[in-house]
């Protein structure tokens, strides 16, 4: 069993837009409830203590996002108080709620998606969609840090023959503004004799093969089909109107089905799922450990 | 069976009046082993940019450049890119991927070589040349050395049928270098692959080469067998005085059959022809000891909070108007010596003093107003303007006072010169400061050895007038020439600081060829000039009868 | 692999989209979830939008060194985004349009949107993001001529710019707020994010104005030296 960041690339892609897209299109408060819950959860799992700061970050913008919405939509029929002149009501506030933690359940879910997603993997995604992307892609990506570095290379080699002489603030900017230019001079050459390089060694005269590649292991295969076949159950409940849900103008909703509970269930193994691995890779470790 | 043959190949860049190369014809044959020389601005990397169709420049061409028979634009890319391998000026700017199993895997990944032929033939490689350790690493990680053999490798994996280097030992230290091209001969010897090597590194190269050809001003003017090859270039002293030491001494002693070209060789004709009686020249250098002009005392320094000490304890006392030399290997230190001793980063602990002043006693740059100046190791970091010219005009360097010849070049965008040539004009733009004290970080690299002569007389000079030089080089040859005292640095420190001449003769590899051809029958002989004399002064043996 | 080693799939991928599957989306969307959300609509519109031009940008052969070159000003734009409240990104990606053809402009925009995102926060929004960023670099480069040419026009472009950048931004802010369009949701998300407007608006002109003309003259110098 492997941990969910070993999960191929393209599965756990896959598996992030289902729970994402689903707590987007639905508007079923216990689904959000459950998006906000797995995605905080999973962020925990991985994070453990640490990051204190994005979960006050995520707190203030749940308030925020919550209390906009009763102040500035005023539909509704249950008016609880009024505010210069204007209702707040009920079926607002709710509605705010349920968008909050809608917007803030994703955010979660995307902050642990980008923590999986590193850069390889980003490139075997996009390597797969289009190579010629991924090859930009990944280019930039080195740039960045060599630019930063020539940077310094060139201020401290200026700096050294005399650049920065005289020490007022204009001087200082015009040489600033010097060394900004010559460096995107180098950028361009630089970059022209790495594609010289590259066409050199080949690049772009065939399809290309990949050399270290994520292959779909059994557990990925199995992984893909259980989400599918639960977001397709999701999919089934929202589409039949199994779990409507109306704020406006009064609160109205369906009472839950068979198929409206299927996919509420459905949901909440879909949310759970990365836990359940991260957990159950955990534990046989320690068994493992416990076994030496 | 010719493998290239070049045909009355003539080029123009765009936007310059005069030809970079002018009918140049000759022919390698498969197997052989040629080295290109020729001094900096001749055209070598341009004559072999233009023999791989991905990499001729913009311009204008005329003649033809065969590969196996068939002009070199007409070659279908994938052979191209397989069967020539070129390796770069620069090893940096070779470098495509982040990691070195990637940069491995690249040639072969465009080659749409299937995995497992992939996986083969780069472990294959990787163990050829050692990589294994740093098969995970990344790139960055690299020293300059790692990164060389880690180019050579990423193109031999292509198992290409020639491979064309341009100046690849240029930042190499004499142990890596010396290793670099031992590994090309064993190459040539074990696959018979075909090398051409641009080079200005012709000790080690020429002995082992079968052919030599050499370029001026974009004419080629010998193509032969280095000892034939030598004969014919009497005429042009400015060339001969980069050629290998014993066959330097040979030319200039007047020798007598063949041309020695090793150092065995050498001294062998040394044995056979000159008595040894008088061993040492008398003793002519002048011994400094006035005040000091930098002073390193117990620096400590590291790049980040938890990697290594690059500094470890660093002591050193630098005299002022004397011409000090540091060598030592690739990545031990030497650089952020003298990044530390300009002020650029500074070490944790000890103290580093330039004229009897600690460095943060010289408030708001002073220290940089004719106080210091630094070449930095890469010159490209020294340009900013559009052309030579504006550069010059900057720095208010008088063009017609310097000791060599760049008028040629000013209006030429600095990133358009030849690797030898940025060097000069960066050098020039130093020089332009007048320091009292000046550190040069490598000055000579890509030089060929005419330049290098002209270089060291200008050091000289500068000595000579007081100024306090400190120059970090790989170059032992030049070091031996210009020297006062050299250091050796290893592991984070100064370990060794001697005179020059005993530097140089108490050493095994970082010493000069003329010191290990004579060191059997004279001592403390490091230099060319030294050497004939010597033998001069002792005269030939008589003629076995 | 799925998309575009395979002609025909690339091809037919070129055709559906636009010609079917876009309006088939945006009218099953407003017919079947008409007080449902339209952003999962929008958002499937403006992926298929990406994938519509990367599919196409694939087929074309582009040299290995203008691609590097979009690379590095990719890594420009990248790197500039850590400026605080002074972004280049659009200004840079309007001067690759212009010098570089509205292709590498969409690239430059869209791919620095998806990059950075993974320092500044990814989300639903990045495919917004990056349909923006390219639109804005595209139509630098359908402008090309015009904007080369007359620099008033060129700030005029880069201050429309940033204003259709919050523009478009808000409406992606609203329609994931709330259920559907709403007017008055819009407007007050427009003046919430006046002072954002007023920094994308002054950033575009400022960096337009410095930045355009050097980087012009880089770029046609590397077109002369290399012929790119
Ligand atoms: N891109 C270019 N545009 C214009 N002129 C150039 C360009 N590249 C090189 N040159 C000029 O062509 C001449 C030959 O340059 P080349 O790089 O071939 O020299 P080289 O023999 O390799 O020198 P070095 O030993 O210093 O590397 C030089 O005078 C140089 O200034
Ligand atoms: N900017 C930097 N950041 C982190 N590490 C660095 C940096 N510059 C150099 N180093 C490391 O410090 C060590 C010493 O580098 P330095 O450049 O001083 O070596 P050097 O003796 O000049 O080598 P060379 O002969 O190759 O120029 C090396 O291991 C190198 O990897
Ligand atoms: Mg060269
Ligand atoms: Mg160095």
């Amino acid at each position: 069993m492997r941990s969910f960041s070993d999960i191929n690339p393209l599965a756990a892609a896959l598996y992030f837009f289902c729970v994402t897209g689903i707590a987007m299109f639905s508007s079923y408060p216990p689904v959000m409830a459950l998006s906000l819950f797995g995605g905080v959860l999973f962020f925990i799992v991985r994070n453990g203590r640490s990051r204190a700061k994005s979960h006050l970050f995520f707190f203030i913008l749940f308030m925020i996002l919550l209390i906009a919405n009763p102040l500035m939509s005023h539909n509704g029929v249950t008016v609880l108080f009024v505010m210069n002149d204007n209702p707040v009501t009920l079926e607002a506030l709710l509605y705010g709620l349920n968008s909050a933690a809608m917007i803030v359940g994703v955010l979660y879910w995307f902050r642990s998606f980008t923590q999986i997603m590193t850069s390889d993997k980003l490139l075997y995604i996009t390597g797969s969609l289009s190579p010629k992307l991924s090859l930009i892609i990944s280019m930039a990506l080195r740039f960045v840090p060599l630019f930063n570095k020539q940077s310094q290379k060139i201020k401290s080699s200026q700096t050294a023959m005399g650049l920065f002489k005289d020490d007022n603030i204009i001087d200082d900017i015009r040489a600033r503004m010097r060394i900004f230019s010559i460096l995107i001079t180098w950028a361009l050459e630089n970059g022209i004799t790495t594609a010289d390089s590259m066409s050199a060694r080949g690049y772009g005269c065939t399809r290309r093969s990949q050399f270290r590649r994520f292959r779909f292991h059994r557990s990925d295969v199995i992984f893909l089909i259980i989400t599918a076949g639960l977001f397709a159950l999701c999919c089934a409940a929202l589409s039949c109107g199994s779990l409507e849900f109306t704020f406006y103008p009064a609160i109205k909703y369906s009472k839950p089905d068979l198929l409206g509970i299927c996919g509420i269930s459905a949901y909440s193994v879909l949310v759970l799922m990365p836990v359940i691995i991260e957990t159950g890779v955990s534990l046989k470790w320690k068994y493992f450990m416990s076994k030496i | 069976m010719e493998i290239l043959h070049v045909e009355d190949l003539s080029f123009t860049y765009s936007l310059c009046s005069s030809p970079a190369l002018k009918n140049v014809s000759f022919s390698v044959r498969k197997g052989e082993f040629c080295v290109l020389c020729g001094a900096t601005g001749s055209g070598k990397s341009t004559l072999l940019r233009l023999l791989k169709k991905e990499l001729i420049p913009n311009g204008e061409i005329s003649g033809k450049a065969l590969f196996n028979g068939k002009p070199t634009a007409e070659i279908s890319d994938i052979d191209s890119a397989s069967k020539i391998g070129f390796v770069m000026q620069r090893p940096e700017q070779q470098i495509v991927t982040d990691k070195v199993w990637h940069e491995l895997a690249f040639g072969l990944e465009n080659l749409g070589v299937p995995a497992s032929e992939a996986a083969r033939r780069v472990a294959e490689m990787a163990s050829y040349f050692g990589i294994g350790e740093w098969y995970d690493k990344d790139v960055s990680e690299l020293s300059g050395g790692q990164k060389q053999m880690l180019n050579l490798a990423a193109i031999l994996v292509m198992k290409p049928e020639i491979l064309i280097l341009d100046e690849p030992t240029a930042q190499l230290d004499p142990i890596a270098a010396s290793d670099f091209i031992a590994t090309l001969r064993k190459l040539n010897h074990d696959l018979g692959l075909t090398i051409l090597i641009a080079e200005h590194r012709l000790e080690e190269t020429v002995p082992i080469c079968d052919k030599l050809l050499v370029i001026e001003k974009g004419v080629l003017i010998a193509d032969a067998p280095p000892e034939a090859a030598i004969s014919e270039l009497k005429a042009h002293p400015e060339i001969l005085c980069g050629m290998p030491a014993a066959s330097k001494l040979y030319t200039e002693l007047d020798g007598g059959s063949s041309c020695p070209l090793t150092v065995r060789q050498g001294r062998e004709f040394i044995a056979a022809a000159f008595k040894n009686d008088i061993r040492e020249l008398p003793d002519t250098d002048n011994t400094l000891s006035g005040d000091t002009a930098l002073e390193f005392k117990g620096v400590f320094f590291r790049y980040s909070k938890n990697s290594q000490d690059v500094l470890k304890g660093l002591d050193l006392k630098i005299n002022q108007g004397e011409l000090f030399c540091i060598l030592g290997g690739n990545g031990s230190g030497k650089t952020t010596t003298l990044n530390a001793a300009a002020g650029l980063i500074k070490p944790y602990c000890g103290s580093i003093k330039v004229f009897d002043k600690k460095l943060k006693d010289y408030r708001n740059r002073s220290l940089y107003r004719d106080c210091l100046a630094m070449l930095p190791q890469d010159v490209q970091t020294v340009f900013l303007r559009n052309t030579v010219r504006e550069e010059l005009e900057d720095s208010g360097t008088d063009v017609s006072a310097l000791p060599y010849d760049i008028t040629h070049l000013l209006d030429k965008h600095p990133y358009d010169l030849s690797g030898g040539e940025q060097q000069l004009v960066a050098l020039a733009k130093v020089l332009a400061a007048s320091p009292k004290l000046l550190l040069l970080d490598e000055p000579t690299k890509g030089m060929d050895a005419a330049a290098k002569l002209k270089i060291s007389s200008i050091l000289r000079d500068l000595r000579d007038n007081g100024v306090t030089i400190v120059v970090v080089t790989h170059d032992v040859e030049f070091a031996a020439e210009c020297a006062d005292r050299c250091a050796m640095f290893f592991g984070g420190q100064v370990v060794s600081v001697e005179k020059s001449k005993r530097f140089f003769s108490e050493n095994n590899f970082y010493t000069t060829a003329v010191n290990r051809i004579t060191r059997d029958f004279y001592s403390d002989i490091v230099t060319h000039d030294d050497a004939v004399k010597i033998c001069r002064m002792n005269g030939r043996k008589e003629a076995l009868p | 692999m799925i998309v575009i080693h395979n002609r025909n799939v690339s091809n037919t991928i070129r055709f559906i989209v636009p010609f079917i599957i876009i309006p088939a989306l945006t009218i099953i969307g407003s017919a079947a979830f008409s007080r449902k959300r339209h952003i999962i609509i929008s958002l499937a519109i403006a992926v298929l939008s990406l994938l519509l031009f990367y599919a196409g940008f694939e087929k074309r052969s582009t040299g290995t060194r203008r691609m590097v070159i979009v690379a590095v000003m990719t890594a420009l734009c990248f790197a500039g985004r850590f400026i605080p409240f002074l972004k280049p990104i659009s200004a840079l990606t309007i001067i690759s349009g212009i010098y570089l053809g509205g292709e590498a402009g969409f690239l430059v925009g869209s791919v620095t949107a998806i990059l950075s995102n993974f320092y500044f926060g990814q989300g639903p929004w990045t495919a917004f993001q990056m349909l923006a960023w390219g639109l804005i670099g595209m139509f630098a480069g359908l402008l090309a001529d015009p904007l080369k040419r007359n620099r008033i026009l060129l700030l005029v472009y880069g201050a429309a710019a940033g204003l259709a950048y919050s523009f478009i931004m808000d409406i992606w802010t609203v329609l994931w707020y709330a259920e559907g369009f709403k007017l008055n949701l819009y407007f007050s998300a427009l003046a919430t994010a006046v002072p954002y407007t007023a920094s994308y608006v002054i950033s575009n002109v400022l960096f337009l104005s410095l930045l355009a003309k050097p980087f012009g003259e880089k770029l046609e110098r590397i077109h002369i030296k290399y012929g790119i």
